[in-house]
């Protein structure tokens, strides 16, 4: 990983990464590199803090280019720090790791980001922690050293700074930092007042809430082991953009009631607000899910009845249009009442059809007995183009095909056994036609061009399979 | 109707294979019947044609559109009524019988061209047309718009298929 290069680099000293990191604070510390500020979020959920305080990872500070000589181990330019380290810091923070942000003002940069993920903490939480250089030279530095260095009993008195950059990026990150010895906020800064005597910024706090990013240091239960070292406080930050994984949310927020708990009391009145906020935004997060989505558009009314009365008229002409497909000359009609016509029409024609041929029917010679199969080929052989208004099948029955069968698709007549109108030639024929073509299945009956071809030469194919057969006798084939 | 040995037909999907499947059926039920007729007969026949029309669509369709389902309550009960006809016919009770008919047929139809919801598809347009749509489209009186449109569509369809069957149909008889 970058940041272990980093730290590799920076202190030379490859090795785990609490010690590395504690080393780079030893260092850091050590050195004074007071230009550099970092900041530690470390997420934590509220059972891994312990370990995590103890297996604490921490910051690294770089020193700047401008003062290479003074942090002895560190070799990282400060001016290469400040682009780098943006880009690293954000890769890393994508993978849900530490950020480092370098900033150089008027001093030297330093760039450091440490965190610590513990090896609970869930994946999705990323630790960012960012450090920014104040630019009028106080240093607040955070040690979160589960081991203190004893070389550096300077390390307690580090000041922290907080970065409204930061604080944004944190909130985007959406990420919870466990531990954070940034004075990012004011809270945090009360923080740090506390364990640390610490110069706290309150302006860059005050300029960190007026970017209104919500993010929340919570002081860590102090160990102890080190003297004062070991302030540790936890910062969450929500993201504003009301993305976050509701389990998240949940999580967070057991998180902050329990810390809150093991606030001291000047954090919880810090706290205190910041957790209302939170609350309050996490409630405003939360979008009502199912809900039909009118929108009105410019200068239509939005009350509830104008809406139903926009729904409901939408689907009637989503439905008037269905239906002007339907029906045929329906198309260059506009509006409802002319169409509402036009479909009486369309139907009143059809019932008065059906009348008419069934009248037609009962006159027909009665004695004629059908088959589906007759009825079906005769069917096949109409085109569907002019289906309403061909009133003569054979015409177009007379068309020209490709299949050998053809002539003697329209001459298939019906036995001598009139009136014993037996289904057994039906479902033989229907049968077979199905196992020609088993999976074949039709949407619509009407208007499937594609399958009146399949079905047309699959019918042919099963008469010409049924010839030789004489279909029981049944069927004469007339040619 | 279909045995046992023929589990499949050919496209059970296609609505026209269905309804010329139904239809052809009670066709020849119909014609099973058949003598030589006059011409009261064929106008009884006709009627009964056309009923089998209706019928085999209903069947087809199902009950799961508000049309069907109304013309198949129809048929039930018009062999409720012909029973119940019948019935009073050996009785020799004609005008009961007809009292007994209007009053069911009132109490049912009542309510019937008046749109429950005051729902109107064109409610600046001429109401007269929507409500004879209604008259049109069996068990549609008491729908609202969008229902009587949708039903209006699905009558449609089947209808043109059902007219399309039976035009081939006859074609056919009087071709052969």
């Amino acid at each position: 990983m970058e940041k272990e290069k980093y730290f590799n680099n920076g202190n030379g000293i490859p090795q785990a990464w609490n010690s590395i990191f504690g080393m780079g604070m030893g260092m850091g510390m050590g050195m004074q590199t007071s230009e550099g500020f970092f900041n530690q979020n470390c997420e934590n959920s509220v059972d891994q803090r312990d370990i995590f305080e103890s297996a604490l990872s921490s910051i690294v500070s770089s020193p700047a280019s401008s003062h290479p000589g003074i942090g002895p181990g560190i070799p990282i330019p400060g001016g290469t720090g400040g682009n780098e380290s943006i880009v690293v810091r954000e890769l890393i923070g994508r993978l849900g790791s530490i950020c480092n942000s370098g900033d150089n003002n008027g001093n030297n940069s330093t760039n450091n980001s440490c965190y610590n993920t513990p090896l609970n903490s869930p994946p999705k939480l990323n630790l960012s922690i960012l450090d920014h250089p104040i630019p009028g030279n106080s240093v607040p530095e955070n040690t979160i050293l589960r081991n203190p260095v004893p070389g550096n009993p300077s390390l307690p008195l580090a000041q922290f700074s907080s970065d409204p950059g930061f604080v944004e990026r944190a909130a985007r990150l959406s990420c919870f930092s466990g531990q954070s010895f940034m004075g990012i906020n004011k809270l945090s800064t009360q923080a740090c007042e506390e364990s640390v005597s610490v110069s706290a910024e309150t302006e860059t706090g005050m300029k960190v809430q007026s970017t209104n990013s919500n993010v929340r240091k919570r002081k860590m239960v102090p160990k102890g082991k080190g003297k004062e070292t070991q302030s540790s406080s936890t910062s969450f930050s929500d993201k504003d953009d009301k993305v976050v994984a509701e389990a998240e949310k949940v999580e967070s927020d057991a998180k902050r009631s329990k810390s809150n708990d093991e606030e001291n009391g000047n954090e919880k009145d810090g706290n205190g607000n910041g957790n209302e906020k939170q609350t309050k935004e996490n409630a405003k997060a939360e979008p009502p899910k199912d809900y039909i989505h009118v929108r009105a558009r410019r200068g239509q009314a939005t009350d509830s009845h104008s809406l139903a009365e926009r729904v409901r008229r939408e689907k009637i002409s989503e439905r008037m249009k269905f239906l002007q497909d339907l029906v045929p000359g329906c198309n260059k009609v506009t509006g409802k009442a002319v169409m509402l016509d036009e479909i009486i029409n369309y139907v009143q024609s059809l019932q008065r059809q059906v009348e008419f041929l069934s009248m037609k029917l009962a006159t027909v010679n009665p004695r004629m007995d059908v088959s589906i199969e007759s009825l079906l080929s005769k069917d096949m052989f109409r085109p569907r183009v002019s289906m309403p208004t061909n009133m003569n099948p054979f015409d177009a029955s007379a068309q020209p095909f490709p299949y050998a069968f053809q002539p003697q698709n329209n001459g298939i007549v019906p036995d001598v056994s009139e009136n014993q109108f037996s289904v057994n030639p039906l479902m033989a024929a229907m049968h077979r036609n199905s196992l020609m073509k088993p999976s074949h299945i039709d949407g619509l009956g009407e208007a499937s061009t594609f399958w009146e071809n399949d079905l047309q030469s699959v019918v042919k194919m099963a008469l010409g399979q049924d010839q030789p057969q004489g279909f029981h006798g049944h069927m004469k084939i007339e040619l | 109707m279909s045995p046992p040995h023929q589990p499949t037909s050919i496209n059970p999907n296609s609505l026209k294979i269905q309804l010329a499947y139904r239809f052809l059926h009670n066709l020849n039920n119909i014609n099973t019947k058949r003598s030589n007729l006059d011409h009261t007969q064929i106008n009884r026949k006709s009627h009964r044609v056309k009923v089998a029309a209706y019928a085999s669509m209903a069947f087809v369709t199902g009950s799961r559109r508000a049309w069907s389902r109304s013309i198949l309550r129809k048929i039930r009960n018009r062999g409720v009524l012909a029973r119940i006809k019948k019935r009073v016919d050996h009785k020799a009770s004609r005008v009961r019988v007809h009292h007994h008919l209007n009053a069911r047929s009132t109490k049912r139809r009542n309510p019937s061209c008046s749109n429950p919801n005051g729902d109107y598809i064109d409610p600046s347009g001429n109401l007269g047309l929507e409500v004879k749509l209604r008259k049109l489209v069996p068990g549609a009186v008491m729908m609202d718009a969008c229902g009587l449109l949708d039903e209006t569509a699905d009558y449609i369809k089947c209808l043109a298929t059902q007219v399309e069957v039976m035009r081939t149909l006859v074609d056919l008889y009087s071709t052969i």
